[in-house]
């Protein structure tokens, strides 16, 4: 063959190699074996009204099912809470249904704990060895030995699992969540007497004074917050409402405000009773509001003596001018609005600083009032101090009286192990898990028997702290159950029937289903004769029922006997020396508290505020980060008294110089392939100082060391603050 | 000479390469099967032809959904069971039954991702299924018979005045 004959042919191949690549196959069409049933249509959506349980604002929600797979999820436009809108995490919650790791079977351990090494077991087998060392612990008259630990569950479950622990014997019943809003109800018994969280007027108020409460990202309901945040900005012809953020932190709330005031941490019940004496002073206080709360306001002011301004200055580390200016334009703007937040809460002083924000509200008769703040009549009481339960309950685990734990939750990820929590959990002999994936407590146990996802499951949402009307919202499957799992209600009521006697009786239900529709019909309190498969059948297609009467409980009321707020000096884990900077862990927007971190939709969601994707990082001030010869992106070492971690910097203009912060959720063990290995879990910092039954979990100080230049930090764009280029970017 | 040569040979490479890319681009590149060869030699002109039976008896989606649908297995299988079972592609069919296998048959008609084509409409306004389909009843086998172009749509749509605003199909 001649050399141009050969280079001839050798083109034409390749450009026909080339050509065939642009060529389009023609796809396959696979039909049914045999066609779905009635109702399903190819190629056409269905949507079902259900419920969110991504966190504990219970949004309402629809879901478009198509050819029997859920598809999308949005708010619905119904719910009182949401009135159709929804956050990512909500919206992320279809992954949790085809998440590619879920845990498809019961499971038996059979290698050593956190291994990940299990077989696999039949439900009745499952059910069998639960029930078998329930009935152990029944024989040896020690039913005392069963711990049950779950997140705050309300409505029928909540009944349900009372019902279980108490029928069977045991007091060791732990609800628990790291960010549960407890301080706030623990404050709200001791200002007004009752428990109730707030329900904030944020859309009518004309003035937001939020001390470290991150309505948009994260308190409370920040659905429904967020909406009426824009509708106090822009929702009203002639007023625009004015926001002042008090906290270290500069939160996507803060960076909303008008105005930042960076408080020293700890300092914010401080500095509202500084405001209160400037507004009690100058007699900018609603005189009304003080009479209807029996009190008077020389003695108040008596008793804030000591809160005069220079000191508060120099308690917050504030500009005395702004303070001032501050105070005076709450008081004189009405209706105002004081709200108290994690931020504050979760100081050594967070019960009384919060209770000086609610003198805040009372000095400018914002109690009871549109713009102002009420009680929220959803969930009215709820635990005061969960943490202190669950500090028991570890005593109790350590000296080896917990012979079964059964766990709903992921307890080992959540609870700092500042708390003991993980060497108690190890003395138990038993532990079960109700986990839909391998996380970290379910790597540990010996039992897992995988509850349905949401979108399988039944159940009644009450939301938290975002009506003033009570709203029980419901959640149906949406799809057949994908796997062979079971919903955490049906394993209770089949373990029950499995112990027989005392139990079986107690808990006499064949399904979850008709204990919820038992526990609806009686709050609908329907006349006899009317049908309630009918009004069943209504609830389920609205999404729940949303008209509840009009709420029995009386507004707030400065209790008689209530002392006036008056917050310690705020105690720090950590020698200033040692340690110079105080230590934020803040709920991360994408994962809350954890749990929305084994969804890839929300590990690719850039942080709001510094834009970084996936890991974990820690903010530092610009002057600190110079001082300390740290670089955007380095990595560095954070150390407190409790532990080290390592992770990359980011060098950010809005925090405190003596303060850095650190997001939660990442760093989880196990929970699938998405959350595996990502960044790590700043819990294992926080210390606990004292023997303080209180969750302090921003109170702890840390130091920090460059480590070096390569943090592997990706970020989706150049954030403000950004002082190197060389960024992996995406 | 050398180098006038390189740079004349190096000008046509560069024109050739625009040119080929331009070609690529004007191009028709629907190399697609018209006419696939099934897995099964499934016959249109003796179902919906010679035997009469109307389109929407199979593809029973297209009244109500954006997709027309085609027979499960086992509406293939009900009727089988009783004629003519023991032709050599209905033992086929059944092997697949049997296999709990679906049928793979070769799509022949299919738009991009980002056209939205609702079936039920457009039966709904009483267009013949023949008039994109082309006259099935007389093909053995499937063969496309329009070019499902963006041109072809929008002449029809003008044709018969139906909306050619953007939002209509991409959306």
């Amino acid at each position: 063959m001649k050399r141009r004959t050969f280079l001839q042919l050798g083109t034409i191949i390749a450009a026909s190699a080339v050509l065939d690549g642009c060529r389009s196959k023609n796809e396959q069409l696979i039909p049914y074996l045999i066609p779905p049933d009635e109702g399903v249509t190819p190629g056409k959506g269905t949507y079902y009204a259900s419920s969110c349980n991504a966190c504990p604002a219970g949004c309402g929600i629809l879901v478009r099912v198509s050819e029997g797979r859920a598809k999308k999820i949005e708010g619905n436009p119904d719910h009182p809470i949401n009135r159709g809108k929804l956050c990512a995490r909500g919206q992320a919650i279809v992954q949790e249904l085809y998440h590619p790791d879920r845990v498809p079977h019961p499971l038996k351990r059979n290698g050593p704990r956190g291994s990940g090494a299990f077989t696999r077991i039949s439900w009745q087998e499952g059910i069998g060895l639960l029930a078998d060392k329930l009935k152990a612990l029944q024989r040896e008259q020690n039913t005392n030995g069963l711990a049950l630990l779950t997140p705050h569950l309300r409505g029928t479950l909540a009944e349900l699992t009372s019902r279980f622990m108490r029928t069977f014997g045991s007091t060791n019943h732990v609800s628990y969540e790291l960010l549960t809003p407890d301080l706030l109800r623990a404050a709200a018994r001791r200002s007004f007497g009752h428990p109730s969280l707030p329900y904030y007027d944020i859309a009518e108020t004309r003035y937001l004074l939020s001390f470290g409460a991150d309505f948009v990202e994260n308190h409370l309901s920040p659905v429904k917050y967020g909406s009426a945040f824009g509708q106090m900005r822009q929702g009203r012809d002639t007023v625009r409402g004015h926001f002042t953020y008090v906290g270290g932190r500069m939160s996507l709330t803060a960076a909303s405000a008008d105005r930042w005031m960076p408080a020293k941490p700890g300092s914010e019940g401080a500095l509202a009773l500084g405001m209160a004496r400037l507004i009690l002073a100058e007699s900018l206080y609603d005189s009304g509001a003080l009479a209807a709360n029996g009190l008077e306001a020389k003695k108040l002011l008596a008793a804030l003596d000591r809160y005069d301004l220079p000191r508060v200055t120099q308690l917050s580390g504030l500009p005395q001018g702004a303070i001032a200016e501050v105070a005076r334009e709450f008081a004189s703007t009405r209706p105002a609005l004081a709200l108290a937040g994690e931020m504050v809460a979760f100081q050594s002083n967070g019960p009384e600083s919060v209770r000086a924000v609610h003198l805040l509200n009372l000095l400018v008769g914002s109690l009871n009032r549109p713009g102002g703040i009420y009680p929220d009549a959803g969930f009215p009481s709820g635990p005061e101090n969960s943490f202190a339960e669950l500090l028991a309950l570890i005593e109790t685990m350590h000296g080896g009286n917990v012979k079964v734990a059964m766990i709903h939750g992921d307890p080992l990820y959540s609870v700092p192990p500042a708390t003991g929590f993980h060497d108690a959990l190890a003395k138990v002999p038993f532990i079960v898990s109700f986990s839909s994936l391998l996380d970290d407590t379910a790597l540990h146990a010996d039992l897992v028997l995988p509850d349905h996802a949401a979108l399988e499951s039944w159940g009644d949402v009450i939301p938290v702290a975002g009506t003033r009307e009570p709203v029980v919202g419901l959640m149906q499957p949406v799809v057949e159950p994908l796997f062979d799992t079971r919903q955490f209600p049906e394993v209770l009521l089949a373990t029950a029937h499995e112990l027989g006697g005392r139990m079986a009786a107690a808990l006499p239900d064949e399904s979850y289903l008709e204990l919820l529709k038992g526990a609806i019909r009686k709050q609908a309190g329907l006349e006899a004769g009317v049908d309630f498969e009918a009004t069943w059948v209504d609830l389920l297609q609205h999404g729940g029922s949303f008209k509840g009467k009009s709420s029995k409980l009386t507004g707030y009321r400065w209790g008689s006997d209530a002392p006036p707020p008056l917050p310690e000096d705020p105690d720090f884990a950590g020698d200033p020396k040692t340690y110079p900077f105080h230590l934020i862990v803040y709920p991360s927007t994408a994962f809350y508290d954890g749990r929305g971190a084994p969804y890839p939709w929300l590990q690719q969601l850039p942080d709001p505020m510094t834009t970084v994707v996936w890991g974990s990082w820690v903010e530092i001030n610009p002057e600190t980060a110079a001082e300390l010869g740290i670089g955007f992106g380095d990595l560095v070492e954070v150390t407190s008294p409790q532990g080290t971690l390592r992770l990359p910097a980011v060098v950010y203009p809005g925090i405190r110089p003596d303060m850095v912060a650190v997001p939660l959720g990442q760093g989880h063990g196990g929970m699938g392939r998405y959350a595996q290995g990502q960044g790590v879990n700043p819990l294992a910092l926080v210390a606990r100082q004292g023997t303080k039954q209180q969750p302090a979990w921003n109170a702890t100080r840390v130091r920090i060391t460059r480590i070096s230049g390569k943090g592997e930090l990706v970020t989706a764009g150049h954030p403000q603050g950004s002082l190197r280029s060389e960024l992996v970017e995406i | 000479m050398n180098k006038v040569r390189l740079i004349i040979g190096l000008a046509i490479v560069t024109v050739a390469i625009v040119a080929a890319s331009v070609l690529l681009y004007i191009l028709p590149l629907d190399v697609r099967d018209h006419s696939p060869v099934q897995p099964l030699r499934f016959s249109h002109k003796l179902h919906a032809g010679d035997n009469g039976i109307h389109c929407l008896f199979c593809h029973s989606y297209a009244l109500k959904s954006p997709a027309a649908g085609i027979p499960s297995m086992e509406e293939c299988r009900a009727c089988h069971l009783f004629i003519s079972p023991n032709a050599p592609e209905i033992k086929k069919l059944m092997k697949y039954w049997e296999k709990r296998e679906p049928i793979p048959w070769v799509r022949v008609y299919s738009l991009p991702d980002f056209v939205y084509f609702p079936h039920m409409m457009h039966v709904r306004a009483k267009l013949p299924c023949a008039a994109c389909h082309g006259e099935v009843a007389t093909m053995e086998r499937i063969t496309r018979s329009a070019s499902l172009k963006m041109g072809w749509c929008l002449n029809c749509h003008q044709k018969h005045k139906a909306s050619i605003d953007c939002w209509t199909c991409h959306k």
